[in-house]
Formats: structure tokens, C-alpha cells, sequence
């Protein structure tokens, strides 16, 4: 093509070109919109600058505090951090099972029911519109401190992510081998378990390593409300200012999280 | 078990789909049981239409279908569902142009397919198939020959194969009506012929009815007993695929042949 244009002059097109549209005018008012927007945020929040300055002196303190971890504080650590790996671990385990049936009945592919697909993605929606520890403030009250609140809200977290996640892997998923069942006069949910199941099923595991990163970390902050684990004794030497002690806790923290994501990035990579 | 075969039987049957284009005008066609029927004609001429009306994947707007015991009718007749229509669908095996296999299970639990509307759902659920359905799926693999890949994964095979795994999935339904929707049209030449030799086999063996789309002529006139040719949704030919002569064809095409519409002597087996 581009040898024909450079060697013979351009040959008179059969159809007229349309002009290319133009976006400036859309463009300049997205950014003008966009400063706007972050002024106003700035105003709200009210960022003072002095009074970071004047707080520094302060925080330096802490700081050298912080950079001192407490080791000695370690074995009473222990209790907490498993129990933090435990929330975790449960509320993956219960979060994809609950997960995997809710999701084929929230792809367009393999629910038939326009009704009952959209009563579900609505409150999948809505689960997902939560945050993790708005849920665990709610269920602190409601079932009160401990990993058990933990655990609950960990698991409506993660239904949240898995279902969305997964329902639109189905959404993409090719449908020829499911359209074959139905043909053979499979119903739908055996024509799902049959010719979906089994294509989607690698990047349902992927997800589910995913969500164990995110629970491991969220079962950290989680905790400060309340729900159980290393967030609640993170909580109680903050109180008290033992920043030594709580220097320990934030490294336990990111040792774990490194690892275990390491760990399921592994996996993960290992699966697809 | 006795593979039983059952009459197809078109009354007055058309379509039209929900944006107003009608697919089928009219038509009127007895197919009895164990014939190998092929169906020609341009794109767009209703091919796959009439065939996905046999198992109600397209619903007809007027007229009747009966296959063996079963009826479907068109709107405001009685509607064939559920229960009823999984049942006439169990007797009806259909193999597509891009095989539509599960590519990432194996091939066994492809064929295995056939058997759903048979097997209770807990065992459809966990897996658990029944002896006698593996055998069942197994024995179909064997008519196609490929036995040993049973456990091997449906995408490591070539296309010829995994359009015989399609096949062996209809055969593990024990229908009385195979339809294929253009079985051949992603296959090279000779494979082409081997699929087709397989369809053929299964008709003459068993005595299953196959209705078979065909995109050349020459496949078309070579595989099958009868053919009909269809142009704008009409039926404009019904006879011995030894009568199709050029101007036949000529006239379901209503153009004049070219090289395009014969797979021809590219692979001659
Ligand atoms: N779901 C649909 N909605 C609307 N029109 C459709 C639908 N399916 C098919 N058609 C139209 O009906 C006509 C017949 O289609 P059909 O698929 O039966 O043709 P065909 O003979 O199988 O063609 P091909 O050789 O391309 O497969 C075509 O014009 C097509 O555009
Ligand atoms: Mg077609």
C-alpha cells in the first residue's frame, strides 16, 4: 500500500472521506472541570500546610520511635496474627464458595432469567458498593468484637470481587460447547456445570488467590473496628502510644502480606 | 437399546425472525427416518434456519414440525418446553461448524455431553457419571476412532478430530436424528471427507436420520441421498443428489457455478 503512494501520485478517491471530528472544545472543558473539582476537594478537606509543618516536630519523635521495632513484643503478637491468617484463610474458603453458584447466575451466559439476572447483579451491587470496614463496624455491632464479625464481613468483601470477577469471565467465555448441551437436551444449570464449569475454572482459582491477598490485608484494617485479629491490638498500643510495639506489628504486617502474595502470585502463575 | 429411528415432517412451516426477516416461507418436507438428507444453498438462504428448527433451537412463528412423537407448533399453538422439549432435543444430536467443544475438559467429558438430559443432576453436579454412560461414550468414540484421546484435553486435538468428538457426542445420545449445521466448512479437503464418510457411516450403521447443511455442491451430491436446495427461505428443489445436475444448481443458487462452490479435486481420496 504505502510503495503504491510513494511511487505514483495519490489516486482520486471513489468515495468522498469523512472529516475527522473534532474534541478540542470537550477536552478543555474536562480538564477546567477536572482543576476545578481538585480545588474544591482542597478547600473541603481544608489542607493547611503550617500546621503540617508545626505537627512535624512531633511526628520526627515518633517516627524514631517507629524505625525501633519492639522484638520482645513478639511472642504476644502471636495469638493475633494467626488470628488474622485464620480470618483470612475461612473467609476465602467460604467467600469463593458461596461465590462460584452466585456468579453463573449473574452472567447474561448462563442465567436465562432477565428478571432473576437482574435481582441478583443488583445485589451484588450493592454488596459491592460497601466497604470492607463499614461492613465490620456494622457487624461488630451487630454480632459484636472478634473475628467472627471479621470473618463475616470478609466473606460479603469477597463475594462482592469473586461474583463481578467471575460472572464477567463467563460473560466472555464462548458458548459453543454449552449451546451443543442444551441442544442435547441438557437444562441449563447441567449445560452450565457441563460446558462452562470447566472453562472458567482457571480463572476462578486466580481470583480466589487474589481475594486471599486482598483478605490478608483487609483482615489487618478490618480488625481496628474490632473484628478480630492483629487490627484490634494494633488499636489498643496506639492508644497507649507504645509506638515501639506497634513499629513490630506494621513489620509482622508487611512480612506477611509480602510473602503470602509472593506465594500466590506463584500459584496463580502457575495455574494460567 | 435399539437405536430407533423416526419420521421429520414439515407442515406448511415458516419463520420470521423478531426484526420482521422471515427465514422459512411455507415449507413442506417429509423426511423419514434413516435418509441422509442434504441441504444446499446460497448464504443467507435459510440452511441453518431449517435445521435449528428440527430441535426448536429457533422457534417456528407458523405451521408444525413433528419428529417421531414429538410436535412443535408456531405461535399460538401449543409450545413444546421444559421437560418435553429437553426430551425431543435428547433424541436429536447436532454437530456445528466450530464443533462448539468444552476445550479446556477432556474429550471423554465432552462426549459425555450426549448423556445430561439422561443423568440425575447431583451426578451431573459432582461429576460422578454412571459406568454404563462412559461405556455409552466410550463405544461412540470408538466409531469415530479416537479411543485413545479420551482423557487428553478436547483443545490438543486437530479440527477433523474434535469435529469426530462432536460426532461421538451425538452418538452418545443414541438419537434418531443427527443434524449437522456445515460440519465440514472449517476442515480441510481431506479431512472434509472423512467427516463426511463418518456422518455417512453412522446413517447407513445405524440407521440415524442425518440432515446435513452442505456449502459444496460436489460433498453435497457425493454424501447424500436426497438433496434439497433452498434459496430466499423457499424450497426450490427436493430430489436424487444424482438429478442435481448444473442447472439445478444454477437455479438454487440463481447465479451461475464457480470454482468457489466445489471443494473439487483439491484432495481427490
Ligand atoms: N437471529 C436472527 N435474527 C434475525 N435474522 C436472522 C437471525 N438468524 C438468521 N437470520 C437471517 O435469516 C436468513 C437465513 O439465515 P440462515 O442462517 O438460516 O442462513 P444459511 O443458509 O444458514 O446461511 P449461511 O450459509 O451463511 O450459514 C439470513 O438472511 C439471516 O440474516
Ligand atoms: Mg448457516
Amino acid at each position: 500500500m504505502s510503495t503504491s503512494v510513494t511511487s505514483s501520485p495519490q489516486p482520486q478517491p471513489k468515495t468522498q472521506r469523512p472529516t475527522k471530528p473534532r474534541h478540542g472544545a470537550k477536552s478543555l472543558a474536562a480538564v477546567v472541570l477536572l482543576v476545578a473539582i481538585t480545588i474544591w476537594a482542597g478547600i473541603g478537606v481544608q489542607v493547611d500546610l503550617p500546621a503540617i509543618a508545626a505537627n512535624w516536630r512531633n511526628a520526627t519523635t515518633n517516627i524514631i520511635q517507629l524505625l525501633q521495632p519492639d522484638y520482645g513484643f513478639f511472642p504476644k503478637t502471636i495469638p493475633a496474627l494467626l488470628e488474622t491468617l485464620q480470618m483470612a484463610v475461612i473467609a476465602t474458603v467460604i467467600g469463593s464458595a458461596l461465590s462460584l453458584p452466585l456468579a453463573f447466575l449473574a452472567s447474561r451466559a448462563t442465567n436465562p432469567r432477565p428478571k432473576l439476572l437482574a435481582g441478583v447483579r443488583f445485589v451484588m451491587n450493592m454488596i459491592r458498593s460497601v466497604p470492607d470496614i463499614l461492613f465490620a463496624s456494622i457487624l461488630v455491632a451487630v454480632v459484636g468484637v472478634g473475628a467472627l464479625s471479621g470473618i463475616m464481613a470478609l466473606v460479603l468483601f469477597n463475594v462482592g470481587i469473586i461474583v463481578k470477577l467471575v460472572s464477567e469471565s463467563l460473560d466472555g467465555e464462548d458458548a459453543g460447547a454449552q449451546e451443543a448441551a442444551l441442544a442435547a437436551g441438557a437444562s441449563w444449570p447441567k449445560a452450565n456445570r457441563a460446558a462452562m464449569l470447566p472453562q472458567i475454572l482457571p480463572s476462578f482459582a486466580s481470583q480466589v488467590l487474589y481475594t486471599f491477598e486482598l483478605n490478608i490485608r483487609a483482615s489487618t484494617v478490618i480488625g481496628l473496628v474490632g473484628a478480630g485479629g492483629l487490627g484490634i491490638l494494633i488499636d489498643n498500643v496506639r492508644s497507649f502510644f507504645r509506638y515501639h510495639e506497634l513499629s513490630l506489628i506494621i513489620l509482622e504486617i508487611l512480612v506477611l502480606v509480602l510473602v503470602l502474595e509472593s506465594l500466590s502470585a506463584w500459584l496463580r502463575k502457575k495455574l494460567v | 437399546m435399539e437405536h430407533t429411528a423416526a419420521d421429520i415432517r414439515f407442515s406448511d412451516v415458516s419463520v420470521t425472525y423478531p426484526n420482521g426477516y422471515t427465514g422459512l416461507k411455507n415449507i413442506n418436507l417429509t423426511i423419514p427416518a434413516g435418509e441422509m438428507v442434504g441441504i444446499v444453498g446460497l448464504s443467507g438462504a435459510g440452511k441453518s434456519t431449517l435445521i435449528r428448527t428440527i430441535n426448536g433451537l429457533v422457534p417456528i412463528t407458523s405451521g408444525s414440525i413433528n419428529v417421531g412423537a414429538h410436535q412443535l407448533n408456531g405461535r399460538g399453538g401449543t409450545q413444546l418446553r421444559g421437560k418435553d422439549l429437553r426430551e425431543l432435543r435428547s433424541n436429536v444430536g447436532m454437530v456445528f461448524q466450530s464443533f462448539n467443544l468444552a476445550k479446556r475438559t477432556t474429550v471423554l467429558n465432552n462426549v459425555l455431553m450426549g448423556r445430561l438430559y439422561h443423568s440425575p443432576a447431583w451426578r451431573t453436579l459432582l461429576g460422578a457419571w454412571k459406568n454404563d454412560d462412559v461405556e455409552l461414550a466410550m463405544a461412540a468414540l470408538e466409531r469415530v476412532e479416537i479411543v485413545p484421546k479420551a482423557y487428553e484435553k478436547a483443545s490438543s486435538l486437530s479440527g477433523g478430530q474434535q469435529q469426530r468428538v462432536a460426532i461421538a457426542r451425538t452418538l452418545a445420545q443414541r438419537p434418531q436424528v443427527i443434524l449437522a449445521d456445515e460440519p465440514v466448512a472449517s476442515l480441510d479437503p481431506p479431512t472434509s471427507h472423512v467427516v463426511m464418510r463418518d456422518l455417512q457411516r453412522i446413517n447407513a450403521e445405524l440407521g440415524i436420520t442425518v440432515v446435513v447443511n452442505l456449502h459444496f455442491l460436489d460433498l453435497a451430491r457425493r454424501y447424500s441421498d436426497r438433496l434439497i436446495g433452498l434459496r430466499s427461505g423457499e424450497v426450490v428443489f427436493d430430489g436424487a443428489g444424482a438429478d442435481a445436475d448444473e442447472s439445478v444448481f444454477e437455479n438454487i443458487y440463481g447465479r451461475s457455478l464457480t470454482a468457489e462452490d466445489v471443494l473439487g479435486n483439491k484432495a481427490e481420496l
